[in-house]
């Protein structure tokens, strides 16, 4: 199939659900008050984002998910790095960290309430948490990926420590990595606006369960809408800049 | 045996009572046990012998990247302690080309490594895919070759520094076997063009015959020359030798060989 018909498709299945979005509620298949139309949806959506208010709380959210981002993924990396380079640490962490990584980070809120309080660090801790361990993971998974006869070519060219790294280890990593930033944003998001649903008193996961909890049926799809955009938006950020880096791939 | 003078020359090759001890799970295991050998420069010397005998250990220590627990292995008549790609150059199994780099990028990464400007590395990288028969190449992914195209490249990116020794592991052992005599032919031009001195390992009998001045036989673990074996075909090598009475001869004392040793 072309790429054009894809295209058309998809575009096709996203036009069919928008427009049962519009037409189910105003001709009463849906109960309007449950699922209001796409256009008053809209319209709610650009209210919301005229008031300073709720701009503030979106600001304040953004600010949560790139800061905890900003230091889960340094030191993610670094650690998972460490386990990939040393074989004791790898043996004796990485199956802990598997363990680790299968627990729902949910359960640990009320705890981290109890430490951290409900105040945006509590929200950077916990989308650190949410995020650390498929960090460390993905970040051991890039560095098994560099194949050993790479790095043996590369010393039998004569090459450094320095040059093995920027010739060899960050090309090999590089797709794996993007690969996981993408994952783990996803899970940073979840992360910062779950603990905001959960307490909090500002940002818009805040917002999302007031709105709920008061039956504000319109501004609580408009703000689903707007946070569901943003989580694409960061994601095919990632995604555009993880094809444009491996273009080499089959 | 040549002299040892002549041995001093630029291209010679020469492994001095190298025995080497690997440390297995079941306590350690004889890699290589006294192995001495001399190549004279611009010969075409083949190593083979059973999996596992240690003829790739062997060839990595002639490269350097690998040092042996005793003996010393020289070049040019200067011990090899590291990997000096001015003076060897290494052609792996699985031709080992990064699949993030070109055809042409592959065969400049040993020149990259030694900063050389962009300009002359283009133009060498240029020549070499020339020399093995990939002109107009130079911008395909490795994904985009086949087999044996990527083994070309490989060979261009272990002659790119022009070092007077090439080192060859196996280097058709993926291929398949048209694909292999086709490279076995082309190497065997490549060879007669640079003038290099050339150590390949392979454990095809017919491979080592078909492409050798010399065969050293090597005995299972631990590895051992157990025969050398001159072969006296006449150059160039054509496909229809390997249907002659001397052709079979001698692939059949390097199996006796081997036969005998396992």
């Amino acid at each position: 199939m072309s790429r054009i018909g894809l295209v058309l498709a998809r575009s096709a299945v996203v036009a069919a659900f928008l427009a049962a979005w519009e037409v189910l509620p105003r001709i009463g298949a849906v109960n309007a008050r449950l699922l209001p139309p796409l256009s008053t949806t809209a319209a709610m959506l650009v209210d919301i984002l005229g008031r300073p208010a709720t701009t503030g709380d979106l600001l304040t959210t953004i600010g949560e998910i790139l800061v905890a981002f900003a230091l889960a993924v340094p030191v993610g990396a670094a650690i998972g790095m460490l386990v990939a380079e040393n074989d004791y640490a790898g043996r004796v962490l990485k199956p802990l960290f598997f363990f680790v990584l299968s627990i729902p980070k949910s359960i640990f809120l009320p705890l981290m309430i109890l430490a951290l309080g409900i105040g945006f660090w509590q929200k950077v801790a916990f989308g650190i948490f949410s995020t650390i361990f498929i960090l460390i993971m993905g970040a051991t998974a890039a560095v098994e990926s560099v194949r050993a006869d790479h790095l043996l070519v590369a010393r039998a060219c004569g090459a450094g420590r320095l040059q093995t790294v920027a010739r060899v280890y960050v090309p090999s990593m590089l797709p794996v990595l993007l690969e996981t930033l993408r994952i783990a944003m996803i899970f940073n998001f979840t992360g910062v606006i779950l603990a905001e649903m959960y307490a909090s008193r500002t940002g818009i996961g805040h917002l999302i369960a007031n709105w709920g909890e008061d039956f504000m049926m319109p501004q609580l799809y408009a703000s689903v809408l707007l946070v569901a955009l943003l989580a694409i938006a960061c994601n095919e950020t990632i995604r555009w800049l993880e094809t444009r880096l491996s273009a080499w791939r089959a | 045996m040549a002299s040892v003078t002549a041995l001093r020359e630029r291209g010679s090759v020469e492994v001095q009572d190298v025995s080497h001890v690997y440390a297995g799970p079941g306590g350690e295991v004889p890699a290589l046990a006294g192995i001495s050998l001399a190549v004279a420069p611009g010969r075409f010397v083949v190593v083979v012998g059973p999996s596992g005998c240690g003829k790739s250990s062997l060839l990595m220590m002639m490269a350097g990247l690998r040092r042996p627990m005793a003996g010393t292995v020289l070049c040019d008549g200067r011990p090899i302690l590291d990997p000096d790609p001015d003076r060897v150059g290494v052609v792996f199994q699985d031709a080992s080309l990064f699949p993030w780099l070109t055809a042409a990028d592959n065969v400049e990464f040993p020149l990259a490594i030694r900063r050389l400007p962009r300009e002359e590395r283009r133009r060498r990288a240029a020549e070499m895919l020339r020399l093995v028969g990939l002109e107009g190449f130079d911008g395909r992914y490795p994904h985009e070759l086949s087999g044996g195209m990527k083994q070309r490249v490989s060979i261009a990116r272990g002659l790119v520094q022009d070092p007077p020794v090439l080192l060859m592991d196996e280097p058709f052992a993926a291929l398949d076997e048209q694909t292999r005599m086709t490279m076995g032919q082309e190497l065997l031009r490549i060879w007669s063009q640079t003038k290099k001195t050339v150590v390949f390992v392979t454990h095809s009998l017919t491979e080592a015959v078909y492409l050798a001045d010399e065969v050293l036989v090597m005995s299972p673990r631990p590895g051992r020359i157990i025969d050398r074996i001159e072969v006296a075909l006449a150059r160039p090598r054509t496909y229809e030798m390997m249907a002659s009475d001397a052709f079979g001869r001698l692939r059949d004392r390097i199996w006796r060989q081997i036969r005998s040793a396992a």
